[in-house]
């Protein structure tokens, strides 16, 4: 079959070197120079830094007290919660400065779990676990924060 | 002059344009799989003012904070541009809102604290492929230009910058050192954080950990090679960073698929039409030859065809 070939105009190629150009100077000035905040230009960070081989890994979860007297974990999923671990984890100092903060978690998951009993209390928790030598080593639970629902 | 024109050939090759049809239609009809399993949270999200933390680029253009209504917008914005783009149905005007609605719709996503970086190849590609414009026949194009293989360059050259980017960022956050991340614990610490995969059974081997992050850091920072090979050698490389993927995926339950996806952007899916066409006069071929009242084939019919 033949094939015929589009003609393309000066302009038409200089501008696209142009922004080929552009583009990777973004990139590689996003991941040498950049942080985060400059998406979708910003640095390829996830998994990117070098912990220790003695570092402690924390998990960060939101536990709930509820009306019937449980202690049950509210996972952070959106489905479940209606906000995500890594956006709580990422507001940490502002949520231990203000534990109302929490109020997002508490009713993302009430809005979600109309069945269950009321929640009286939240609390931010951390599973820490150290390694010891960059084995897993023992693991801790450590209380962040905690907010009583108004009610 | 001649090595400005090969260079100009490199970034912008003759390429058939059926293969951006094909690409769109895949891409688009990926854009509305994504904001459904992958950067789904938009809407919930903005339901929480107060954890807006807006990026560079929403500050840049003084887009306004995300609400309800505007994310819904936003939602069914991609839903019904995406569809007509996937069809090749408007590929500049319906391509380029779908660019435009898609990156703010994954900077919402991406403006409550966490940044991933899957989908630097997949935004890249939605903006350039408004840019080939209409393609006459679209999946049955007979038309090859040099606008289509600059849209798939770049697009190229995003997937394999995925890697190599994230390399040299290894290199930068480990304080310029080559060996702080593969010597790290970041394998144990990622497998910790996220129990659900196969990983956990490798917590007690330490040793193969750092073997595997070795590797992987090797194969990031030489990627780049990948924009230079062709044919099996090619394949073959597409077929390792499937691989890793599908790895990545099993130990730590992380996938890339929006970056997996636009691997398609090396292959010649010009031979798909062709392809579903022959497949299309086959089975034609099978239901006419049954109508005609040839149940199985009749092998003297076929010696005398042959014999002219």
């Amino acid at each position: 079959m033949e094939q015929r070939v589009r003609s393309i105009s000066v302009a038409s190629l200089a501008w696209r070197i142009a922004a080929t150009v552009l583009g990777i100077g973004l990139l590689l000035n996003g991941s040498l120079l950049m942080s985060d905040d400059a998406w979708p230009f910003g640095p390829l960070s996830q998994y990117a830094f070098s912990p220790s081989r003695n570092s402690t890994i924390v998990i960060t979860r939101v536990e709930g007290l509820l009306a019937d007297g449980r202690r049950v974990n509210l996972p952070l999923r959106v489905e479940t919660a209606g906000i995500s671990r890594a956006e709580i984890e990422a507001r940490i100092p502002q949520i231990t400065a203000n534990p109302s903060l929490l109020r997002s978690v508490a009713d993302g998951w009430m809005s979600r779990h109309t069945a269950e009993p009321a929640l009286l209390r939240v609390w931010l928790v951390q599973d820490q676990t150290r390694l010891v030598d960059g084995r897993v080593g023992p693991i801790r639970l450590v209380e962040l924060a905690a907010w009583e629902l108004p009610s | 002059m001649r090595t400005l024109r090969s260079v100009v050939s490199w970034f912008m090759p003759v390429v058939p344009e059926s293969r951006v049809a094909v690409l769109r239609t895949v891409l688009y009809l990926f854009v509305i799989i994504d904001i459904h399993l992958i950067v789904r949270d938009p809407i919930p999200l903005s339901r929480h003012p107060e954890l807006y933390q807006p990026l560079m680029i929403e500050r840049l253009f003084r887009l306004p904070p995300p609400s309800v209504p505007l994310t819904i917008t936003l939602y069914l914005i991609l839903m019904v541009g995406g569809l007509l783009a996937a069809a090749n149905v408007l590929p500049r005007l319906a391509g380029g809102v779908v660019a435009a609605a898609f990156t703010w719709w994954t900077a919402i996503g991406m403006s409550y604290g966490k940044v991933d970086h899957d989908h630097l190849a997949l935004v890249v590609a939605l903006w350039v492929l408004p840019t080939v414009g209409v393609i006459a026949d679209r999946w049955r194009s007979v038309e090859r230009s040099r606008q289509a293989g600059w849209a798939l360059k770049c697009i190229q050259i995003s997937v394999i910058f995925t890697y190599f980017l994230s390399a040299l960022t290894k290199i930068r956050s480990g304080g310029w050192s080559i060996t702080s991340w593969p010597e790290s614990s970041i394998l144990l610490w990622a497998i910790v954080r996220r129990p659900h995969g196969l990983g956990q059974f490798l917590l007690p081997y330490p040793e193969l950990l750092h073997l595997m992050q070795w590797f992987s850091f090797t194969a990031e920072l030489t990627a780049v090679v990948v924009l230079w090979l062709r044919g099996r050698a090619l394949l073959a490389a597409a077929v390792f960073w499937m691989g890793f993927h599908v790895f990545t995926l099993a130990i730590l339950y992380i996938h890339f698929a929006p970056t997996a996806i636009c691997w398609l952007a090396f292959a010649p899916l010009e031979r798909l039409a062709p392809w579903l066409r022959r497949i299309k006069a086959r089975g034609r071929e099978r239901a006419g030859g049954r109508s005609a009242g040839h149940p199985v084939p009749v092998l003297r019919d076929q010696a005398v065809d042959g014999g002219g």
